[in-house]
């Protein structure tokens, strides 16, 4: 066990941070910040990942010859604390880094990773995943969306939905049944699809936070060229359940982190600076305690994606362990954003452009937006009975 | 950067628990003050308290993260606190203590053949090293300490003091004029708690451990037992995790296993998602310590604080999935739930580690320092 750096990672790190100091815009963060508008917010974000890419720092622990850096999963670990450290814009085609990309790499043939693997990796196109839908939430397994081979290509019926990010989307991977005749996880295929394709209609859906961040999707004889899928006709689960160790893993908590760590320190700013009464919130004794568990819990989250990773190095498999990283920042980060409103007191009800409100109103977004955590990619029900079938050998 | 321990740490931790599970008197359910003397034996004799002792004083020169799944292995396998307090006097003499101190005390400690107990706490203080009482003062100790662990039986006693400049361990032997010794009634006498009194002791020449910088000989020791006594509590919450686990696994209710229901199944689950979550925080709290690293006492703090609730409720959680048989006396999960509260009220309890937690990321937030990546 070392923690400490060798010349290599030190030098990745600096490099990284000098380009981040040019490559943000002056002022960011604290007179320079994202648009507040939504779909302004989203092009803010897309940019951002373009620039990224130009710079060299997309798709960092993914192979050269696909467009990636190379790095090592440490050196994924450096980037994800740099942006942190700059407080850098995320990325709205997480799903195409974290999730297409990954399984195209991991079950991809090879026309499809170098069709699609740089197009991801420079965000030319975006990604939307289509898993859930009005019938198949936590029994994902019952999707009901048909995709029958007709020649050389699918034709796909159904409705998708929280399809993230479907309106910016070119691409949506999807999972569809190909065979309603066997038992339900025997049926599935994993298809590519193009947004741009005759017959798809999005729909937004309006979040509890105001946003309109995810989408139904629906599907009306939409045809996918059968080279489209990936793995084999009617094997769609075994790769869908790689879609999801990445989405529950520790790249992935590693990434949500550093934006935690961002607000919780924000956060403790403000606490410093708002006073209540004759004290600073800061200064609340049953507060403090409630903070420093919030502190220990993120610090936590980050820990836990290291060891994960140690545990990949040593030549460990990716498996139910992304369960347990996905339940803890789950929860650890909900409990954050409960106890910021606690801690802003009277005031903490106000929001977005109040005067009165407190740090432009950022934690209320938060707050509302945290809700939807222990939800998705997998419901805390969900990940119990995968911790607890799988994890600890309990019966089913 | 490796979150993992090598084969080295891995293959130390087996043998200390492999040696432990032969002591099955360590989990008897009766509570007897002298269980654990026979592996309190054979850890010497396997040379635990040789382990970070150098090898010119007779050890084997390993740091704090070359042993924290061994001390791990005895919290599993309640092996006694005060074991793994004299590890700690030794990691203490090694970084402070003059060299006539290490030359005197670190062999024979590394050999078995000195018992030394550590006596911080005092009853009307707080958790905080520097509400201590007992003072010195013209060469002359004077004060009253509690929860002694071992105290009885112990050759020489490091004891934290009020002197002239704040507080500061010396080391006193257990024989001297004025030391009086009385076992304490408590929750778990396994671990032969004592008040040791200490009254007008005339201190050897050489007692002061770090004359130089007697606070820094202090802070270390206080990390260096809420680190260590961190891997204590995450033995006991995994230990305590796989009994209930096992439990379930087997016990039959409504015509099958109850650990089928997703009432004890996710019971379950969220265990072991906080044991692992406090193993993260424990080990990162070691190697901290071992590696005097900026972020030490904050880290440290983390760790103690939190795996000290987790053991917690890992008990708590533990016997409630054994329904009536945990509330047993001859099941015997009373043990780890009476030694985890000694621990967490050993070295700070987590209410006092929690404030030093925001305190330390206050201060380094406002100087400037990423407080989560000391290391870069």
């Amino acid at each position: 066990m070392d923690f400490n750096y060798s010349p290599a990672e030190s030098e990745f790190r600096t490099e990284l941070r000098a380009w981040l100091a040019d490559a943000l815009p002056k002022g960011w963060g604290e007179t320079v910040f994202e648009p507040k508008d939504e779909h302004e917010r989203a092009m803010f974000r897309l940019d951002w990942e373009r620039k990224l890419h130009n710079g060299g720092w997309s798709g960092i622990n993914w192979p050269k010859e696909y467009g990636g850096r190379g790095a090592t999963l440490i050196e994924r670990g450096i980037f994800a604390e740099e942006m942190a450290r700059a407080g850098a814009p995320e990325g709205i085609n997480i799903i195409g880094h974290n999730l297409a990309g990954t399984t195209i790499l991991a079950h991809g043939t090879e026309a499809q990773k170098m069709r699609f693997l740089p197009e991801i990796i420079s965000s030319a196109e975006v990604w939307c995943q289509g898993f859930s839908e009005p019938g198949a939430g936590s029994d994902l397994a019952a999707v009901r969306t048909r995709a029958e081979l007709k020649g050389d290509k699918f034709i796909v019926n159904g409705q998708k939905i929280w399809t993230s990010y479907a309106q910016y989307a070119q691409w949506c991977f999807a999972l569809v049944r190909t065979d309603p005749d066997v038992a339900k996880h025997k049926g599935l295929s994993f298809l590519l699809i193009d947004m741009a394709s005759p017959g798809i209609t999005i729909r937004p859906l309006r979040q509890i936070s105001g946003e309109s961040e995810f989408n139904e999707t629906f599907f009306d004889n939409v045809e996918v060229p059968v080279e489209n899928i990936v793995g084999d006709l009617n094997g769609g689960w075994k790769i869908a359940m790689t879609t999801l160790a990445y989405e529950r893993g520790p790249e992935d908590s590693l990434g949500r982190q550093v934006r935690f760590k961002q607000e919780l320190d924000k956060l403790l700013v403000t606490l410093m600076h708002t006073m209540q009464g004759n004290r600073a919130a800061i200064d609340n004794p049953a507060i403090r305690q409630r903070l420093a568990r919030a502190i220990t819990e993120l610090d936590i989250v980050r820990l836990n994606a290291l060891r994960a990773f140690s545990r990949y190095l040593d030549g460990g498999d990716r498996g139910s362990d992304a369960s347990m990283i996905k339940l803890y920042w789950s929860h650890a980060a909900q409990t954050m954003y409960e106890v910021a409103m606690d801690a802003l007191g009277p005031i903490a009800p106000l929001s977005g452009n109040d005067p009165a409100a407190a740090a432009l109103g950022r934690f209320q977004l938060s707050w509302l937006q945290s809700k939807a955590f222990t939800i998705y990619s997998g419901s805390s029900e969900i990940q119990r009975n995968i911790i607890g079938e799988r994890v600890l050998g309990l019966p089913r | 950067m490796n979150f993992a321990f090598d084969e080295q740490q891995t293959s130390l931790g087996d043998t200390v628990a492999r040696l432990l599970a032969d002591h099955t008197a360590l989990l008897a359910p009766d509570l007897s003050g002298d269980g654990a003397l026979p592996a309190w034996d054979a850890l010497a004799e396997l040379g635990l308290f040789a382990m970070m002792v150098p090898e010119e004083h007779g050890g084997a020169g390993l740091g704090a993260i070359d042993l924290a799944l061994s001390v791990e292995a005895m919290g599993a396998h309640l092996a006694p606190p005060a074991a793994v307090e004299a590890l700690l006097v030794t990691d203490l003499l090694v970084r402070h203590g003059t060299a006539a101190q290490q030359h005197e005390y670190l062999p024979r400690i590394a050999a078995g053949e000195l018992r030394v107990a550590v006596a911080m706490a005092e009853q009307g203080a707080d958790d905080a090293p520097e509400s201590a009482q007992a003072s010195v003062s013209g060469g002359v100790l004077n004060g009253s300490k509690v929860l002694v662990a071992e105290g009885a039986r112990a050759d020489l006693f490091a004891v934290l003091v009020q002197s002239g400049t704040g507080p500061a361990i010396y080391l006193v032997a257990a024989d001297a004029a004025g030391v009086s010794v009385r076992l304490h009634e408590d929750i778990d006498p396994t671990c032969a708690l004592a008040a040791v009194t200490f009254d007008g002791v005339v201190l050897g020449p050489d007692a002061l451990v770090g004359p130089a910088s007697p606070g820094r000989a202090v802070d270390r020791l206080f990390d260096g037992g809420a680190a260590l006594l961190s891997c204590l509590l995450t033995g006991i919450a995994g230990h305590m995790l796989a009994t209930a686990v096992d439990y379930a696994r087997t016990r039959e209710q409504f015509g099958q296993a109850i650990g089928s229901f997703q009432s004890i199944k996710h019971r379950c689950a969220d265990m072991a998602v906080a044991v692992d979550a406090a193993r993260s925080a424990t080990y990162y709290a070691v190697w901290a310590l071992s590696e005097d690293a900026p972020d030490r006492a904050r880290a440290v703090s983390m760790a103690k604080a939190y795996a000290g609730e987790v053991a917690r409720t890992v008990c708590n959680e533990a016997i409630q999935v054994h329904g009536g048989m945990g509330f047993t006396w001859e099941l015997g999960l009373h043990r780890f739930l009476r030694r985890a509260k000694v621990i967490e009220h050993t070295f700070g309890c987590s209410t006092w580690h929690n404030e030093r937690v925001l305190a330390e990321t206050l201060r380094m937030l406002e100087g400037g320092e990423a407080s989560q990546q000391a290391a870069a």
